[in-house]
């Protein structure tokens, strides 16, 4: 679902390359793709814009897959500040103490389990706004 | 709405060359099973090959990435059939009789993503967690077609339709067998309800469903849950295999298909229904990530309970992290309508128990149940025999680098193993 | 060989006498002592009290370091496998004393400890830090306590795994522990709806972390004619710490004067608090209260003025209690110096 909100005010902050190929140009958002941003610089991104007044758009937890599984995190704020939310910035914070919970995993992820990864991140993206996933993987 | 289900015990599965249930015997030839699956297009599209294998309590075999587990059933009288939307067609299930292949189940395992995770231990400690270790398993592996690496929404669906036409050509044998046991599941309308039982509480029961997107999604008569609104659902339409799992994340507190066909919250408002509460009717709603959706949702479940004039509210949920938000607000807005809830859960309190456990929060939320703590750390001995692979154990969630040792042990957090900490409150399992 | 054990008791519990007797100062016994017979009988062999430590509570109240330093003393001397204190049930400095010793014992002699008593009881404060087995309200509740104490005490003292804490008695201390129950989950929540719709008492399985949320006050219009007060958890003390603020778990709060002072510098200023790297804080103490940066404001005309006084503890490790304790006394000092605002800093 997701169709309420005007796509013209989605920020999508992201660090997953695959959100980039497959949306990017293909919609009224605007993408600001930082591959060099961990998972948990994302959500601290986010939570700062969110502090400062930015709208959360989509669960900073999306999906059950663990933070300290997957390097990948897709999120949406909106463009413009719309006011400070307090169950916004609660959601924000807590994402953090969230991810800070989980033991760090060390280890060096194949190719194709980071290209899963990146699937998942952006189908749970695509599922909270209503966009094709399959038409964006077809690009 | 009343159903009858029939039990017929399942005491054990034997392959041969006959398919039949006699004297509680299961007797299924692989290949008739094989050639019914591929009758399906999408599974002929995407999967290569299906191997078949027997999992029985107490053998030292692990079945892992396990994908869902679904218990054969078959409808013997009244409308529809089983698993409607999806396998039969949408007519509404729930009235007349059923008949149950109980103590045995249909595992679907095989890759899919890179970190498929899932583990059900026939025996040793891990099978104390995995409510699956106590029943008798006959195991589809699923081999994907080349190719299916960009396509893993079309093969996700195609291993979640065979698992489902296994569990349907094998609850079909049970159709001319006379049930070991029968019972009987009745709830009334509105009206009726309140003059059958005019002074006992009036219950429902909130079902979250998961539905964030490939892999964690859920099907109600074939609608995928996150495009539909909050909505009633009568219980035992979910007995005939109504809402189906298309969840593959987070083992340990995803709902596999069989536990909606045996919910424990349901079997255990039915125990209490006539006694000490009326048990209305379910409420099932979604675990959306778009926020607007959850207010939406969670607005939604509380006002059905105040048009129900309901009492109490049992709220169950699925999934890991995002869902808690969706738990909280559905369990304080439906406290704030004056009804009171209990809502159950799983925890993440981190391996050492002392973090919080869960991302949302409400003092509201007064009356928990728990299902434990998946963080918790478990030491899996190594098994004789391994059903699927243990490719995947090394990436899955909760194991880490070298979470697969050589000696074949694994150690891993308790989130590997498939239903250890069940949010509907399957288990024995909690936490204090 | 059997385990050996310390027990602590006050003078009650060791048939010294009730009030008029809490006076008396500690002692070191031989063997059992009143309650720790229950103790010896559960053990079965398997342990042992060897020394009883008798101490009057008033005693221990007012002479708090005195008696701990004696207590601890003979502890070390005796090198036992567990030190139980207890149980001291609803009797308050009983169960402040209890608590607090076993703490001192464990993290100080690293010994492992146990006690017990009622949950209200203001030693049950201290239930993340030591085991507390929780009690009923009066010393009639000795026959079950004593049990399940001795059978905790001796998995202890075994080395063996301890389970949920409601399997084994003692009070929730922050740590999630798994274990089974004898229902299902969806039982467990269908008699807990039972009992809540029927208005009966239920306990819920996880207690939601607590809320202690103030709503805020009124917003200032005028920053440039508000007083503003400084106040922090980060220990910020003038050098030397005159006060001896503790570096955990303070037990005050320090008032100290900046009239003229423009500047913490590394000369003037530290930080007491022991739970943070102090280098930084040290060699620049505007770092944790920014006195400087007030100061500039103040000369811009930004805020009306910078309140003469600064209120200050350590924030490691201080029990919510005391810390609530501490601000309400000097938010009423705050009030009367006529100060607007407060910044309070953490770290």
């Amino acid at each position: 679902m997701g169709t309420l909100g005007n796509p013209r005010d989605y920020l999508i902050l992201t660090n997953n390359p695959l959100v980039r190929q497959c949306m990017e140009g293909r919609g009224h958002y605007t993408i600001r793709f930082e591959p060099e941003r961990s998972f948990r610089e994302i959500l601290v991104e986010a939570r700062d814009l969110v502090y400062a007044g930015r709208t959360l758009y989509t669960h900073p937890l999306a999906g059950s897959v663990k933070p300290n599984e997957t390097p990948y995190k897709s999120l949406i704020v909106s463009m413009e500040p719309h006011g400070f939310d307090e169950q916004h910035a609660e959601l924000m914070a807590n994402a953090i103490a969230v991810f800070d919970k989980f033991k760090p995993i060390v280890r060096e992820l194949p190719e194709r389990v980071l290209r899963d990864f990146q699937l998942i991140d952006y189908t749970l993206l695509c599922g909270a706004i209503g966009f094709d996933a399959a038409a964006g993987l077809s690009k | 709405m009343k159903l009858e289900l029939g039990y017929i015990q399942i005491k054990d599965i034997q392959f041969s060359k006959e398919c039949k249930v006699e004297n509680g015997t299961l007797y299924v030839d692989p290949d008739a099973v094989k050639a019914y699956l591929y009758e399906d297009d999408d599974v002929k599209a995407w999967v290569k090959d299906f191997g078949f294998d027997i999992a029985k309590p107490g053998e030292s075999v692990r079945i892992t990435p396990v994908k869902d587990v679904i218990e054969p059933r078959v409808k013997v009288e009244g409308p529809g059939g089983v698993f409607p939307g999806v396998i039969s067609k949408v007519e509404t299930v729930g009235s007349g009789k059923t008949h149950v292949l109980r103590g045995m189940a249909v595992v679907t395992a095989g890759k899919i993503v890179g970190f498929q995770e899932g583990i059900i231990d026939m025996s040793g400690p891990g099978a104390d967690y995995t409510p699956f270790s106590k029943l008798i398993n006959l195991v589809v592996v699923a081999e994907p077609n080349e190719g299916y690496q960009d396509h893993k929404h079309e093969y996700e669906h195609a291993v979640r339709i065979a698992g489902l036409r296994a569990a349907t050509y094998i609850g079909e044998l049970g159709r001319s067998v006379t049930p070991d046991e029968t019972a009987e599941f009745e709830t009334y309308g509105i009206k009726e309800g309140i003059e059958k039982l005019p002074n006992l509480p009036r219950v429902a029961y909130v079902h979250m469903l998961q539905s964030q997107g490939l892999l964690h999604d859920t099907y109600v008569y074939g609608v995928d849950a996150k495009r539909s609104l909050t909505t009633i659902i009568n219980p035992t339409e979910t007995m005939d295999g109504a809402i189906i799992s298309g969840n593959c994340v987070s083992a340990c507190d995803k709902n596999t298909t069989y536990h909606h066909q045996n919910n424990p919250v349901v079997a255990n408002l039915f125990a209490a229904h006539g006694k000490t509460l009326n048990y209305v009717c379910n409420i099932i709603t979604n675990e959306n990530v778009y926020l607007a959706d959850k207010q939406r949702s969670s607005d939604w479940t509380s006002k059905l309970c105040r048009l129900l004039d309901l009492d109490g509210a049992l709220v169950s949920q699925e999934g890991f992290g995002n869902p808690d938000t969706d738990l909280i607000m559905n369990c304080k807005k439906i406290e704030l309508q004056g009804v009171k809830t209990v809502i159950i859960t799983d925890e993440y309190a981190g391996q050492d128990g002392k973090s919080q456990s869960l991302a949302d929060a409400d003092p509201l939320a007064d009356a928990v149940v728990t299902g434990g703590n998946a963080n918790e750390v478990i030491i899996l001995p190594k098994m004789d025999k391994v059903i699927g692979t243990l490719d995947y154990v090394d990436v899955i969630a909760g194991g880490h680098a070298g979470s697969l040792r050589e000696d074949g042990t694994i150690e891993a957090e308790l989130q590997v193993i498939t239903g250890a900490t069940n949010e509907m409150g399957f288990n024995r399992l909690s936490a204090r | 060989m059997s385990f050996k054990v310390v027990h602590y008791i006050n003078q009650f519990f060791a048939g010294i006498g009730g009030e008029e007797m809490a006076h008396v100062a500690p002692e070191l016994k031989e063997g059992i002592v009143g309650p720790g017979d229950a103790f010896n009988k559960a053990w079965k062999g398997e342990a042992e009290i060897v020394k009883t430590i008798v101490c009057g509570d008033s005693y221990f109240a007012e002479h708090e370091a005195d008696a701990k330093k004696q207590v601890m003393d003979w502890v070390k001397a005796e090198k036992p496998d567990m030190f139980i204190a207890g149980p001291a049930f609803n009797a308050g400095r009983y169960g402040y004393a209890c608590a607090t010793i076993a703490c001192a014992v464990q993290e100080e002699l690293g010994i492992p400890v146990l006690t017990g008593m009622y949950e209200e009881n203001p030693g049950a404060d201290l239930k993340n830090k030591v085991l507390i087995v929780a009690t009923s309200n009066s010393a009639a509740g000795m026959r079950k306590a004593a049990p399940a104490m001795a059978k905790l005490a001796l998995k202890i003292m075994k080395g063996e795994k301890i389970g949920a804490s409601a399997e084994e008695g003692y009070m929730p201390n922050g740590i999630r522990r798994n274990f089974f129950e004898k229902e299902v989950g969806a039982k467990r929540a269908v008699d807990m709806l039972v009992a809540k719709l029927n208005d009966k008492p239920y306990t819920t399985e996880y207690p939601m972390p607590s809320f202690d949320r103030v709503a805020p006050n009124k917003a200032i219009k005028d920053l440039s004619k508000a007083t503003i007060a400084l106040c922090t958890s980060g220990g910020i003390v003038p050098k030397g710490n005159p006060d001896h603020i503790e570096s955990s778990s303070a037990s005050h709060y320090g008032e100290y004067n900046i009239a003229g002072v423009d500047d913490l510098t590394a000369e003037t200023y530290e930080t007491a608090h022991g739970g943070y790297d102090p280098v930084y804080a040290n060699a620049d103490a505007d770092r944790v209260l920014p006195v400087d940066i007030l100061r500039e404001m103040e000369k811009e005309g930004k805020i009306g003025k910078l309140h003469n006084l600064f209120y200050t503890t350590v924030g490691n490790g201080t029990s919510v209690a005391n810390a609530k304790g501490f601000a309400a006394e000097y938010a009423q000092k705050l009030l009367k110096a006529g100060v607007h605002a407060v910044i309070m800093t953490s770290t």
